[in-house]
């Protein structure tokens, strides 16, 4: 087994430590819990538009990555730059 | 999209920032772990039941039968009962009083029920009454209640006059889970939570002082058109170079600009407006519990009558319509978002969000009193310690809770579960 490898495998140790101290902690304290009002509200929604104007515009190789940097397509709570209409208003 | 600028940092809704987990969901195979903690673990919830009441009639202060004052709520439904002569009546459902649950498809601009309109600071939380009986003062801190006797000729009062002080919201919404029941839920919520609970916590634990309590939220109607874009990428190859232990694997992708919009109503959000209440800070308190066990069936409220208060602590709404705006349009991009993630999932690779726009057609808000039965231990430590709250939905059933864990306990339990592994590890890695 190589150096990398065996290192991994040493931290399966503090790893699980470590695991079972958050999972336990939140299963007594709740910390994580909030309302789900993205599930839970009754949201009535036209279809999505937009998807026929997507566009190629680069193209990445040789990454290691698996994911996109900085997906947030499931962190729904997560804020992003928020453009304002100019005169923005209950209209 | 144009006209950018930096939004104000994140307040409100989940300061509990994340994505909630589905209930039940434990990150951790309950299989791998020790018996003891499993068994805690995979014991069953208490249960939340559905409810949608029964047909409702008027309802006024007096008994629409004898004239008494004396009328409280009935346990277990939305009745009033006169306590003189036992007659029996419901309130009307707001939902169709004031028409809330139409309309929503040509919602436009900020319709705030009466209810609902801005506190004004100079309107006093105490108020005086002239008994009608026999001419004796009586005065309502509408602080913490709602209703209170003549001591002279044993009339009771009710604050049903909306008065400026936001102590007298549109609608209320009866409490249906009884007091028996609540205490059973609590119980068997904590019964999942004894192993590494504070041992002050178990010795103290006495869930029949439980109380009712009717906290103020803002119930509120939105049409609204949402806009996002950003980056999103599909893999277009993967191969693997290097040789032996040195194994590297590498991605190509495609590189898409990806915008989408979606036009939507939402029905009935919930906002809590007291100011205390909405700071969900699991640092610094357990907020965060009573909003988990929301949402409330908010159709069934009916319109208000302090009779429904008897007996029953209440919290004064602080909040205005202007101050909660930010919270709502943070909850509305927060639901866009989840709209449009199906139609992007042919971005294997994901898609990272750049910007988002709002467009609030318009609004509609109500204020109500929403029933919460509410369990609470005060840890000692740090300044203020910590107060922890079981609370359960005095509608569904709903239970959640913060129950305060023992350290010392927790933490050797997770060295020695670590230690344990590392054994196996080692073990494992002496015969490679």
């Amino acid at each position: 087994m190589d150096g990398d490898g065996a290192l991994l495998f040493l931290l399966a140790g503090p790893a699980s430590a470590t695991g079972l101290y958050w999972a336990l902690y939140r299963y007594y304290r709740n910390t994580d819990k909030s309302h789900a009002f993205e599930r839970e509200t009754a949201v009535d929604a036209k279809p999505v538009t937009g998807a026929d104007a997507d566009a190629k515009v680069s193209e990445v190789t040789g990454t290691r990555a698996t994911r996109i940097a900085g997906d947030n397509v499931s962190a729904y709570r997560t804020r992003v730059e928020r453009i304002r209409a100019t005169a923005q208003q209950d209209s | 999209m144009s006209n950018a600028n930096t939004p104000p940092p994140p307040t409100g809704p989940g300061s509990p920032r994340d994505v909630p987990p589905l209930a039940g969901s434990f990150p951790i195979d309950p299989g791998t772990l020790p018996k003891a903690i499993r068994d805690e673990v995979l014991a069953p919830d208490p249960v939340a039941i559905d409810t949608s009441a029964a047909e409702l009639e008027d309802g006024l202060n007096r008994c629409p039968k004898c004239g008494a004052t004396d009328i409280r709520h009935k346990p277990g439904g939305d009745l009033l009962v006169c306590v003189y002569c036992r007659n029996e009546w419901q309130g009307v459902r707001v939902e169709e009083e004031f028409g809330l649950g139409a309309g929503l498809d040509e919602l436009t601009g900020t319709i705030i029920a009466s209810g609902a309109v801005d506190i004004d600071d100079g309107a006093a939380s105490l108020m005086s009454f002239k008994c009608s009986g026999c001419g004796a003062e009586v005065t309502v801190n509408t602080e913490s209640q709602m209703t209170a006797r003549c001591h002279w000729c044993r009339h009771v009062f009710g604050v049903n006059e909306q008065v400026a002080n936001g102590a007298v919201p549109d609608a209320v919404l009866p409490f249906h889970i009884k007091k028996d029941d609540a205490v059973a839920r609590i119980r068997q919520f904590v019964d999942k939570r004894r192993l590494f609970a504070l041992k002050e916590f178990k010795k103290q634990f006495t869930p029949e002082n439980v109380v009712a309590v009717y906290l103020p939220y803002m119930i509120v109607d939105g049409r609204v058109s949402a806009d996002v874009a950003g980056r999103g990428e599909i893999e277009t190859a993967r191969y693997t170079r290097g040789t032996g232990n040195n194994k590297t694997t590498y991605y190509d992708a495609d590189v898409y600009q990806v915008e989408r919009h979606v036009d939507f109503t939402v029905d009935d959000l919930t906002l809590e407006s007291s100011g205390e209440r909405g700071e969900l800070d699991t640092k610094a308190n357990t907020n965060n519990i009573i909003n988990t066990i929301l949402p409330f069936d908010t159709k069934n409220a009916v319109k208000w009558n302090a009779s429904y208060l008897t007996g029953v602590t209440s919290e004064k709404r602080d909040r205005d319509v202007e101050d909660l705006r930010p919270r709502l349009e943070d909850q509305l991009l927060s639901i866009a978002r989840a709209q449009v993630e199906s139609s992007v999932r042919q971005y294997g690779r994901g898609v990272r969000w750049e910007q988002e726009r709002l467009d609030v057609h318009g609004t509609r808000w109500v204020s109500m009193y929403l029933p919460v039965w509410l369990y609470s231990y005060h840890q000692p430590g740090g300044k203020k310690g910590m107060l922890h709250y079981i609370a359960v939905n005095g509608r569904t059933g709903e239970t959640m809770g913060s129950v305060p864990v023992q350290q010392w306990k927790l933490l050797l339990t997770a060295l020695t579960v670590g230690t344990f592994v590392e054994g196996i590890a080692l073990w494992m890695v002496g015969f490679w």
